[in-house]
């Protein structure tokens, strides 16, 4: 079980290292000179120099990286092209805004779409699947902006109960957030959830037609404890992966809907950054994210690990 | 209506139908038996005769989309099919149990075995249930998960986890199928052990006439829905009516015939004899001290055989005998780690694609399961045309078009057939159709690797049929590989028995047979099971491990054989010491 | 012998005698499936408009005209028009050519090459399964959103950056896909039978994998396009995709978001347009699965 573990978070670790390395190359690999682009084609040539000395562009590129990844070790990542401020502390600062919407949008995600893939899985193919599965086809046929603006609509315009964009910069407040964060979070939720939902009703259909949960059945028990003993564990296998994929693509979700709310997150800093190529805080939130990606998969298959014996007694004799 | 009043199960013309593009499709017709308590039942037939449905209506389950179009299933008392739901729940587990076929899927992957026999009721003890099925330190099995278990120790929990709320009526559909020979016997007699203990009533399901020989009292025979035929094991044994019935038995092999069973359309039997191998036939196969391993484990170690042409060698084990892999590494699938192998055209060590094609032609595999050796996107004629224009026998399209129809009704097939896919084939056919397939490159060698395994008895037979014609007509040498000590008494000429990668016996068959030599070749016959009820009425009488010694290995690498003359040699074993239970 | 069998099957003649050919089986498909028949009819809808757009229409999409801005539907301009005085239904029948252009061409240069890269992998496994899932895995980490951004701040926003740009980071979930299916299909007794033939890898992939994973393909294809067309929409309403004037529905919901309470339709017209076609793509891709028998939501998003 230890050398499972161990052998996942190796293998993390070196994505992370080879998605660093994409990450650093993309960047730096911009074509023509990464300075020219930075300030545009008639900056004078004093201004390029100055630039390339500041990013060490006269450096081979493998010195910058050693540079840059040992730096972000420590979580300095440099500073800002555009602000002249620290890239990690700001990152930070828009990253903690962030990470509000986005715990509002898993927990109401996963838990709700947890329970209504497995309502339809268990009454497939009659009215609340119907139901369940149209929503959800619906949900995931809709980009983020549309949802987002109908609930613009809906809640802000038609019922004006939270606002429509946020008017605090990135240093306001919980307090100040919180009334902005529930219509992007709802938006983020709806749809993520749709992935969610047909993934855990797929897998619930897959796993109630197995020969065990006919067996459980024929064994007398009540449907709860079949559904909840015998076939939950085993459903909630493949969906878990799902799960993680979907919170990583928060990652890349959240800067539509935050540009849609003006809300003073890490999306907003992704869009504003790379509209003025400000290229340490790309490199810093492309890393971050990818940390995220790299952490909701490992989550998935530790939690994976939990729910299947077979991963936890591998080595075990018989 | 004494017997009616008496039965604890009661089927009334049954009759169940599955809905499918939009139309019923009968799967169950008109079927009606009773069953007294402590008597067994054996529902008997081949794949499609709706016998599984059958079993499980006794405890009021059809499967998604099948519904009940007529009759009545009564169990003690109870008209399964109208009871409320929570009374349903009473009656499955508390009155009727089910044990499936593979308990590798029937048990519930994330739950510990002790948990799931708890969960069946009754107010036995787990650990007492566990040590019931003979299963050894049950404490410590409790606690374990089914995939940390053998098959034969799952279908044993699963029984143990049948018996759990101390039914009346088990049902145990397919028990055994799917586990080697000794590990069924072991179960069967458990089954029965624990039958006569509880007084269990029992409905049997299988399609294996040794099984049902063995363990039933009745026996209904099912085919495609109906019943054929019923009657007491004993007679219908001795003396069945129906010419579906005979044709079945006859079909069997067993272990005494002398050759190949014909069976005529009637059920007549005829035992041919076997073909004379010419005694100056040349040598097609060599193999010397071949070793295959699988990373640190060594599935074939050292194994020896000569297979001459128009000779057929069976090559006979359990599974992890190494008999697979011996005939892909033959075939060129998988490299040997030592040893030589040679044919006539070549050496057979390299692997398929360094092999040139004239020697890669003449060594063909057939493979077990003709489900998957077909491209099911493919038609069958492809599928034969294709080593045709690969190896260069055909050399035109055309010809290769004319030379599959040939090869199919070589293989006793219609060649109107060559444009379906394999899907639209019976199995037996497609199994048919992978035979033309090896044959379409005119090989010295065909490898058949478990080839009837997973067909039905009647079918089974007549592929036999077929395989023994062809050696005779094109003289081939047949490498016949295979678990069914019967099977191969009919086909083979000569039979190696390995056993953990090792050859423990090898001889001509009649020889070992008559004589064998060696404990473990003695087990796997005491453990088949023939097609002919015991005449003593208690078949759980002899126990199976006593009939053989226990033993261990004597071989010394410079003295390996006991001679037993004219081929006939058994590896060196001794008697051992007796040291509790292994 | 399974536990429960399943009936017998159909008895052969209820079968067709000769194996139908690729477009019988489709039109079977169709004719089974309405689902898929449903979502096939949207999307080809979706793309006669988008061809017949200038006979359908007589308005320019282009052609601002100041004293008809920020009409509300009428007679004369069915969806009525936007803040420069465009008709905002030529510019949605337009908006298809860019969307659908630009999707089409992405999808399939992303299918092909995962599909081609799926089967190596299966074929050859190894090391080479286990760098590639790796780099791969890299790929997937950075956001795609942001990926696209860099990519299309540093080249441009024409047509076939874009393409290339989403063929980058969706090609990596195509082939986890393709491969799942391979695997399934390479262990198969029919491979290994032409493995034993010694047939090339190749003649292997194209005569034995490629058959039995194109369900799978088709499926991804449909499912790949919808999610594509998604990610095109929400570039350009971040002002990275299409560039202003060009009639895309992204854009016109940026552009028009503002005035949404004034001329409702000028958000709406262009979102119906857009979430069609989206659910025309799911629905073929559900319904397609379905009748194929494909386990369709493998990877989820």
């Amino acid at each position: 079980m230890l050398s499972f573990i161990a052998r996942r978070v190796l293998a993390a670790v070196g994505t992370l290292f080879l998605s660093s390395i994409l990450v650093f190359l993309a960047v730096q690999a911009l074509p023509g000179d990464v300075a020219t682009q930075v300030l545009g084609r008639d900056a004078t040539p004093d201004a390029v120099a100055a630039l390339r000395e500041k990013l060490k562009l006269d450096q081979p590129a493998w010195e910058r990286y050693a540079d840059w990844m040992g730096g972000a070790l420590h979580g300095d990542f440099g500073l800002s092209l555009v602000s002249g401020k620290a890239v990690g502390g700001e990152v930070g600062l828009y990253l903690g805004n962030s990470a509000l919407i986005a715990l509002v949008t898993v927990l109401f995600a996963v838990t709700g779409s947890l329970l209504l893939g497995i309502l339809a899985g268990l009454y497939r193919d009659r009215w609340p699947d119907h139901l369940i599965s149209t929503v959800s086809l619906v949900g995931m046929s809709v980009p983020e902006f549309v949802v987002a603006t109908v609930l613009v609509l809906c809640f802000s315009i038609a019922l004006p109960l939270f606002p429509a964009v946020v008017l605090y910069g990135p240093e306001a407040s919980i307090g100040q957030l919180l009334p902005a964060v529930w219509l992007p979070a709802l938006a983020l939720a709806v749809v993520m959830a749709a992935y969610i939902i047909r993934m855990a009703r797929t897998s619930v259909i897959d796993v109630m037609a197995s020969e065990y949960v006919t067996t459980a059945r024929l064994k007398g028990l009540s449907t709860w404890r079949v559904v909840t003993r015998h076939a939950l564990p085993s459903a909630l296998l493949p969906t878990l992966h799902v799960i993680a994929l979907n919170v990583a693509w928060l990652a890349g979700g959240i800067a539509v809907v935050e540009n849609v709310f003006n809300y003073p997150g890490i999306g907003k800093l992704m869009l504003s950054s790379v509209q003025n190529r400000d290229l340490p805080v790309i490199q810093a939130i492309a890393l971050i994210s990818a940390v995220v990606y790299v952490a909701c998969n490992l989550a998935a298959d530790l939690g994976a690990m939990a729910l299947n014996p077979k991963l936890r007694t591998r080595g075990r004799t018989r | 209506m004494t017997a009616t009043a008496a039965a604890i199960v009661s089927v009334d013309s049954l009759s169940v139908a599955y809905r499918s593009g939009g139309r019923d499709v009968p799967v169950v017709h008109d079927v009606s038996f009773d069953l007294r308590p402590g008597r067994t039942l054996a529902l008997v037939g081949e794949s499609g005769s709706g016998k599984s449905t059958v079993a499980a209506t006794l405890l009021g389950h059809l499967r998604h989309g099948s519904r009940l179009t007529g009759g009545t299933v009564r169990v003690d008392g109870a008209d399964v099919f109208a009871l409320p739901a929570r009374e349903l729940r009473r009656l499955r587990g508390g009155t009727v149990a089910l044990v499936g076929q593979n308990a590798g899927q029937a048990l519930t992957p994330s739950m510990r075995i002790g948990r799931q026999i708890a969960e069946a009721g009754g107010d036995v003890p787990v650990v007492d249930l566990l040590a019931q099925v003979r299963l050894p330190r049950p404490a410590e099995l409790a606690r374990r998960y089914p995939h940390e278990l053998s098959g034969g120790q799952q279908q044993r929990v699963a029984l143990a986890m049948a018996i759990a709320a101390r039914p009346k009526v088990l049902v145990l559909d397919e028990p055994t199928t799917g586990l080697d020979v000794v590990t069924q016997r072991g179960v069967l007699d458990l089954v029965g052990a624990l039958r006569d203990e509880l007084g269990l009533a029992a409905v049997l399901v299988s399609h294996d006439l040794g099984v049902v020989a063995h363990m039933a009292d009745e026996v209904t025979v099912l085919r495609a829905g109906r019943i054929v035929e019923a009657a007491p094991t004993g007679r219908l044994f001795a003396a069945s009516q129906d010419p579906y019935t005979k044709r079945l038995l006859a079909s069997v092999p067993r272990l005494d015939d002398a050759g190949l069973a014909i069976v005529g359309e009637d059920g007549e039997r005829e035992v041919r004899p076997r073909a004379v191998v010419a005694g100056d036939a040349p040598v097609a196969v060599s193999a010397r001290d071949v070793t295959v391993d699988y990373g640190a484990s060594r599935a074939v170690d050292g194994v020896s055989f000569e297979v001459r042409r128009g000779e057929v060698l069976a090559l006979v084990g359990e599974s992890g005998s190494g008999k697979s892999t011996l005939a892909w590494t033959l075939a060129g699938l998988r490299a040997p780690s030592g040893g030589t192998m040679t044919s006539e055209s070549g050496d057979l060590a390299r692997p398929a694609r360094e092999r040139p094609v004239s020697l890669r032609r003449r060594v063909q595999l057939v493979f077990q399961n003709a489900d998957t050796s077909l491209n099911p996107r493919r038609s069958v004629g492809d599928a034969v045309r294709r080593p045709l224009r690969f190896f260069g026998t055909a050399g035109s399209r055309a010809e290769a078009a004319v030379r599959a129809r040939k090869l199919m009704s070589d293989v006793r097939l219609d060649p109107a057939l060559v444009s379906r896919l394999p899907a639209q084939l019976s199995g037996g056919q497609r199994q048919r159709i992978g035979i033309a397939r090896a044959l379409a490159g005119e090989p010295d060698v065909l490898i058949a690797d478990e080839i009837t395994t997973a067909l039905d008895v009647s079918v089974q037979a007549e592929v036999l049929r077929l395989l023994d014609d062809l050696r005779r007509e094109r003289r081939l040498a047949c490498l016949f590989i295979s678990h069914d000590l019967a099977v191969v008494r009919g086909i083979a000429d000569r039979v190696v028995v390995l056993r953990h990668g090792v050859v423990v016996e090898e001889g001509p068959t009649e020889a070992v047979f008559a004589s064998p030599g060696h404990p473990y070749t003695r087990l796997l016959m005491a453990a088949a099971l023939e097609p002919e009820p015991a005449s003593a009425p208690a078949p759980d009488a002899e126990p199976l491990v006593e009939e053989v010694p226990e033993w261990t290995d004597a071989a010394e690498p410079d003295d390996l054989w006991t001679d037993h003359g004219h081929g006939h040699r058994v590896r060196r074993w001794r008697p051992a010491a007796r040291e509790g239970a292994s | 012998m399974s536990t429960l069998e399943t009936p017998a099957p159909p008895p052969p003649s209820a079968t067709p005698l000769a194996p139908p050919s690729a477009t019988a089986r489709a039109w079977r498909t169709l004719r089974s499936s309405r689902t898929a028949t449903v979502g096939l009819v949207f999307v080809a809808v979706h793309v006669l408009i988008a061809l017949l757009a200038p006979a359908l229409i007589s308005y320019d999409p282009l052609a601002n005209n100041a004293d008809q801005a920020l009409l509300g539907p009428s007679g004369e301009h069915l969806a009525g028009t936007d803040q420069y005085g465009r008709d905002v239904l030529a510019r949605v029948l337009y908006g298809g050519q860019y969307a659908l252009g630009v999707s089409v061409a992405a999808t399939l240069l992303t299918v092909a090459l995962g599909t081609v890269a799926g089967c190596a992998v299966a074929l050859r496994g190894g090391w080479f399964d286990d760098v590639l899932g790796r780099v791969l895995d890299a790929v997937l980490s950075v956001p795609s959103v942001l990926a696209l951004l860099v990519i299309v701040t540093a080249l441009g926003t024409g047509p076939w950056v874009i393409v290339l740009a989403i063929a980058v980071v969706s090609v990596p979930q195509v082939v986890r896909v393709v491969r799942g299916a391979a695997l399934a299909v390479v262990p198969a007794d029919y491979v290994t039978a032409a493995r034993a033939r010694g047939e090339g890898t190749w003649s292997i992939l194209r005569r034995e994998v490629l058959p039995n994973i194109i369900d799978v393909v088709c499926v991804e294809f449909a499912m790949r396009a919808s999610w594509v067309v998604l990610l095109i929409s929400s570039l350009s309403f971040l002002g990275f995709g299409a560039d202003p004037p060009t009639p895309d529905w992204g854009l016109m919901v940026a552009e028009n978001r503002t005035a949404i309470t004034v001329v409702p339709m000028a958000s709406l017209a262009p979102i119906i347009a857009l979430a069609t076609l989206v659910i025309g793509l799911n629905l073929a891709a559900d319904g397609l699965s379905k009748a194929w028998g494909v386990d369709r939501i493998k990877e989820g998003a």
